[in-house]
């Protein structure tokens, strides 16, 4: 496996109505008084095969719209994202999941979006459920379940995807210890066999695990870049000069 | 956003439609007799009260209404449901790359499915009537298709509509369903005379209805005007609205997420 990320010049921009509420474009060019605001602004980056990168910053900073955009699910406005690699998005605890669907439900339409066929993914099921650890949870609705229940259930269905490119937003935050333990042994699978992993969050200890690099978001744009505890110590100066 | 093919998109359909469908109807063993109870509790009941209880004119007149309710209330539920569809799959549309073309289709997929049970509707007001099915009925599979596919293309602008225009969802209901009312739906066409008889007839639900009266009440093979009529308003508001759609379809995450 050979991935890629490489973002050139990229810019998302947001457009609201005036009772701020977003809208398409093509909704903005028929109502009046609509603003913008640009979530992302000229982020240049290049990531390669092997890397783990963790994107750090405040909220708002744009880290998750990044994410958002190297996954597809975010069409660039200025600039352009090139990804080589099947993507593994996991932007959200509740990325996928239906409240009314059960576990299992949940699994058959995630895998179903990432690309496996239906098929493959019955004769998955029941690995699936042994590897989430959910237990009889697995066929109850997922409203029942807890924010690290969803987790675990959204991260074991996208790992049966053999994803190569692994995005990960603030997901392996509420995962517990167990479950960091095997998120963290299959980042290393995926740096070790060429692909990529870039994770944001704000438990930087957990982030510093997963990724050598790091990438400071600050307004929409890349502030500083490189190694992970050089660009940590960056963010921490700016904070605590901020609140000096 | 991954490049599927065809099968790829199928299976996305697929997945979609089945997740709408059991969140929907749950599971386990009621969950056919909910899909089958579904239509008595939106229509059935007012049917049969103007069916036994209501004197009305014409032949078979809770039969004819019922060629009118039905294949409308597909078209009403799509709409509906459509104007829902992006919002109700927020979890999906602003976290996962997918074509997102597929979200109307799926929410039209979705309401036939459930559409299927109210045919039932139909066969017991031909018994209570005592109206026999006849050799009509062969063109039973391309009615249906008309008005699935009626369907399918409004939902393209429901689905957008529901997007731009939030606020206005209960006007664009009521639109909707004064098009029923501007339609032969309580009187049939035959009923309907001068002027208004032809001005009707520009409602593509018309078509619609009056061929399902052909089917299942006259027993007559439909006339040609009413199954490609609504078809070429299908094909009209298709080829206007799915490539705006295909365009907005990139900027539904920043709407929903």
């Amino acid at each position: 496996m050979s991935a890629l990320i490489h973002v050139r010049g990229l810019g998302v921009r947001f457009q609201f109505d005036r009772q701020g509420r977003p809208v398409t474009p093509a909704a903005a060019r028929i109502r009046r008084h609509c603003t913008s605001a640009w979530g992302l602004r000229g982020v240049e980056l290049e990531i390669a095969p092997g890397e783990c990168v963790a994107l750090v910053g405040p909220n708002g900073a744009g880290k998750t719209t990044l994410l958002r955009a190297i996954a597809g699910v975010l069409a660039a406005d200025e600039g352009s994202v090139e990804v080589q690699g099947r993507l593994g998005p996991l932007l959200s605890v509740e990325a996928g999941l239906v409240r009314l669907l059960t576990g299992r439900e949940s699994c058959r339409l995630l895998c179903a979006m990432a690309g496996l066929p239906r098929g493959r993914v019955r004769t998955l099921l029941p690995e699936l459920q042994a590897e989430s650890g959910l237990a009889e949870a697995f066929d109850r609705p997922v409203s029942s379940y807890s924010q690290g229940m969803r987790a675990r259930l959204g991260f074991t269905a996208i790992a049966y995807t053999e994803p190569e490119i692994l995005l990960l937003d603030e997901v392996h935050e509420a995962l517990d210890l167990e479950f960091r333990e095997l998120l963290e042994a299959r980042v290393r699978r995926i740096a070790r066999d060429g692909g990529i992993v870039v994770a944001a969050g704000h438990d930087h200890e957990e982030l510093e695990r997963l990724a050598s690099r790091a990438v400071l978001l600050e307004g929409g744009s890349v502030s500083a870049d490189g190694h992970f505890a050089k660009v940590a110590r960056a963010y921490f100066d700016g904070v605590e000069a901020a609140t000096a | 956003m991954p490049r599927l093919t065809f099968a790829g998109h199928l299976e996305v359909l697929l997945a979609l439609t089945e997740a709408d469908l059991r969140a929907r109807y749950g599971r386990g063993p009621w969950r056919f007799a909910k899909w089958l109870l579904d239509p008595f509790a939106l229509v059935g009941v007012y049917l049969v009260l103007v069916a036994v209880l209501l004197n009305r004119p014409g032949p078979a007149p809770g039969l004819s209404l019922a060629c009118a309710v039905v294949p409308f209330q597909l078209l009403m539920a799509t709409v509906i449901s459509s104007m829902a569809s992006i919002d109700d799959r927020r979890s999906i549309v602003a976290n996962m790359a997918f074509p997102r073309i597929l979200i109307p289709v799926a929410a039209t997929l979705t309401e036939a499915i459930a559409f299927a049970a109210s045919l039932l509707l139909l066969v017991i007001m031909m018994a209570i009537y005592g109206v026999g099915p006849t050799g009509a009925l062969v063109w039973l599979p391309l009615v249906l298709i008309v008005n699935i596919l009626l369907a399918a293309a409004v939902a393209y602008p429901a689905s957008l509509a529901g997007l731009w225009v939030r606020d206005l969802r209960p006007f664009l209901v009521s639109f909707v369903r004064t098009l029923f009312f501007l339609a032969p739906g309580l009187v049939a066409l035959d009923q309907i005379h001068g002027a208004a008889h032809d001005l009707i007839r520009l409602n593509p639900l018309a078509g619609v209805f009056e061929s399902y009266r052909a089917v299942f009440l006259h027993g007559v093979t439909p006339a040609t005007w009413q199954l490609v009529y609504p078809m070429a308003v299908a094909v009209a508001v298709a080829a206007v609205f799915v490539p705006i759609y295909r365009r907005e379809q990139h900027y539904l995450a920043k709407v929903v997420g």
